[in-house]
């Protein structure tokens, strides 16, 4: 026997335990959900039929469905680059900072360590229209807080608690980014007669593009799929529907709803938008990346 | 065209850490000064100073008669070429040169017809449309000459900028940026520890350590009358020998008990070091007269490098703990063992005192014989 068939069953048995928790955790349900998407199931789960793309027609004519799309993309938009212009900004201070750099870094990063349930459960408190600190502050501003009502404030508050979880990771990204950037560089530039903003706008800016990029597509992903646990938590989809984006859909039709055929259909529909969004991004925006 | 004044610049870091002690300097109008000095010694930050990239904590500093010291760097119209480049890699070559132009709203026509001369002045034309990256060292090399040419400063500054190109490559950039700045006339600032670089680059070399001028002047000046034990060790290569010396009566007594005869006026008993090259110890033949003046030292030869055109050999003197290195003509066939007689002139001998500072010791008088 040669030394290489000795060894050929060791590799898989030290790839099991990784290889095992994808195939059940993941591909195993997402197959079985995409199975689920062309079956219509009675209500109490003991039989079901197929039905072909039923499920699917049944969700594109339904508004809710286009009201939830529509929600996904202003949500995702908004957190995507409210979190990274918001680390992008702290990332370029943080980086300017001499003194006790460290402790500033630590602090901003942490928010990351927290769970975006108990980030939500905070940002609920914080917003309370009758506890919370920042609606008592809005009130005596004079603006009446209560996102328990209104749909705007409502989604503006989980853009909010969903942003601030975000952006430790991409503050991080950036500011690793920045510090990867050769100080002569922003030297000649400053010798080349380009001030302070000019140099961000020129030098630093496109210098960090691979990092932006990187950044985009992983907020596009959170925005869409992780941000779950801080939208249940503050508003449950709430009100009238004005919060629920679509994996949230996914999962009150599913599990509240226990429509599971309607609920594949929707998962599936939502990974290819998913995938497709990914494409559209290492197509056309990586393109203007510069390595 | 321009001048440069430094006076009693000083610049001390927020730690306390002095990097300069008063630096004093006069830079002509066209003239290329190299300043050089081991790493540590205060010339990287002087020439950032001078670029404004570092502030001035005292002194001043004037273009032109005109005081700088507060001014932004885009504002002294300088340009610098960095030890790393610092080509920006997302632009082209083209956008490379342009890019100081175009801050400073210089007209799109003006920009394209300065970048293409400056282009053609420096062999670059065919890379214009070229990445950074997409160049080789000595390319990169000149597009930062470039970039800095273009822009028609009043001074430019040279942080190093031969150290990261291959010895070949180092001789020839160094010709040209030679060549280049006498056709430019513009005055010009280059700091390297390459003291080779240094010696042929310079109109005029200023010698740094620890924080301090050593000495200024031109390099041959520097070469033949160092002012302290610093620079007469530091220019040259290889370097300088060191020897211990007392003085007794008239005399200097060498380490292996020989003598040297200098005139008076040396304190008897004080203790002085003198300086000789290894160009300048000259080597007798077996039936050789010991030539008139100075002294013949023995040395035992304990290695040898040949260098083609001359051999070094480093050789082993009674009395002295650091081996003699001795430059040998290239056929001088000393083995490694063998014992060399060596010449010590007085015209060609250097004398520091205690404060390591050169002493101007008249030195006419005759010899008295080594033991030897």
């Amino acid at each position: 026997m040669t030394h290489f068939q000795r060894y050929r069953f060791t590799p898989w048995l030290l790839m099991a335990p990784q290889l095992i928790i994808v195939g059940v955790f993941f591909f195993w349900p997402a197959l079985q959900a995409v199975e689920q998407a062309f079956y219509v199931e009675d209500a109490f789960g003991l039989s079901r039929q197929f039905a072909g793309l039923a499920n699917f027609v049944a969700v594109l004519q339904e508004p809710d469905y286009y009201q939830a799309l529509g929600t996904t993309v202003v949500f995702s938009l908004s957190v995507a680059l409210g979190a990274m212009a918001i680390a992008l900004l702290l990332a370029v201070q943080a980086d300017r900072v001499l003194k006790g750099a460290n402790a500033y870094k630590t602090l901003l990063i942490w928010p990351y360590a927290v769970a975006p349930a108990v980030a939500g459960v905070l940002w609920l408190f914080l917003f309370d229209p009758t506890l919370g600190l920042v609606s008592a502050a809005l009130k005596a501003l004079g603006v009446d807080w209560n996102h328990n009502l209104d749909g705007s404030q409502a989604l503006l508050l989980v853009i909010l608690a969903s942003i601030w979880k975000q952006m430790s990771y991409n503050f991080v990204f950036f500011l690793a980014g920045l510090q990867a950037i050769p100080k002569s560089l922003l030297e000649a530039a400053a010798i080349d007669g380009a001030g302070p903003w000019r140099r961000f706008w020129t030098v630093t800016f496109p210098l960090l593009s691979p990092t932006s990029f990187f950044l985009l597509v992983m907020n596009s992903v959170y925005a869409f799929f992780e941000t779950f646990g801080t939208i249940d938590t503050v508003t449950g989809g709430g009100p009238g529907g004005a919060t629920t984006t679509l994996v949230y859909k996914v999962y009150q039709d599913g599990f509240i709803g226990q429509d599971l055929g309607a609920s594949a259909a929707q998962s599936v529909l939502l990974m290819i938008l998913v995938g497709l969004l990914t494409l559209i991004q290492f197509r056309f925006v990586e393109r203007r990346v510069q390595y | 065209m321009a001048t440069l004044q430094l006076s009693a610049l000083q610049k001390r870091y927020a730690n306390g850490f002095v990097a300069l002690h008063g630096v004093d300097l006069a830079v002509e109008d066209g003239e290329l000064i190299v300043i050089v000095g081991p790493s540590g010694c205060g010339k990287s930050t002087l020439l950032r100073t001078l670029a404004g990239l570092e502030s001035i904590t005292s002194g001043e500093l004037t273009i032109n008669g005109r005081r700088v010291n507060e001014l932004e760097p885009a504002e002294r119209d300088i340009a610098m070429v960095f030890q790393n480049y610092a080509l920006y890699p997302h632009m082209s070559v083209f956008d490379n040169m342009a890019y100081g132009l175009k801050n400073r709203g210089v007209p799109k026509d003006d920009i394209r017809r300065r970048v293409n001369a400056t282009a053609e002045l420096l062999d670059l034309g065919a890379l214009l449309d070229r990445r950074p990256r997409q160049l080789s060292g000595g390319q990169r090399q000149r597009v930062a000459m470039g970039r800095a040419i273009v822009r028609e400063p009043q001074v430019f500054l040279f942080d190093e900028p031969l150290s990261n190109l291959d010895a070949k490559l180092r001789v020839q950039m160094r010709l040209e940026i030679r060549r280049l700045q006498k056709r430019l006339k513009v005055t010009s600032v280059y700091v390297t520890h390459d003291q080779t670089e240094a010696m042929t680059l310079a109109d005029r070399l200023v010698v740094m350590n620890a924080g301090r001028v050593e000495q200024c002047g031109t390099p041959m000046a520097l070469y033949e009358r160092p002012a302290t034990r610093f620079v007469a060790g530091f220019i040259g290569s290889p370097a300088m020998n060191f020897l211990p010396v007392t003085v007794h009566g008239e005399r200097l007594r060498l380490p292996d008990g020989g003598e040297l005869t200098l005139a008076a006026g040396l304190e008897a008993g004080s203790a002085l070091t003198l300086g000789v090259r290894p160009e300048h110890l000259v080597a007798l033949d077996e039936g050789d007269a010991t030539p008139e003046g100075g002294a013949v030292i023995q040395a035992t030869v304990e290695m040898i490098e040949p260098l083609g055109a001359d051999t070094l050999a480093y050789a082993r003197m009674e009395g002295l703990d650091e081996l003699l290195v001795v430059r040998l003509h290239g056929e001088h066939a000393a083995g490694e063992g063998s014992v060399l007689r060596l010449w010590l002139s007085p015209e060609r001998s250097h004398l520091f005192g205690d404060d390591d500072r050169r002493i101007e010791a008249h030195r006419a008088t005759p010899v008295t014989g080594s033991r030897g």
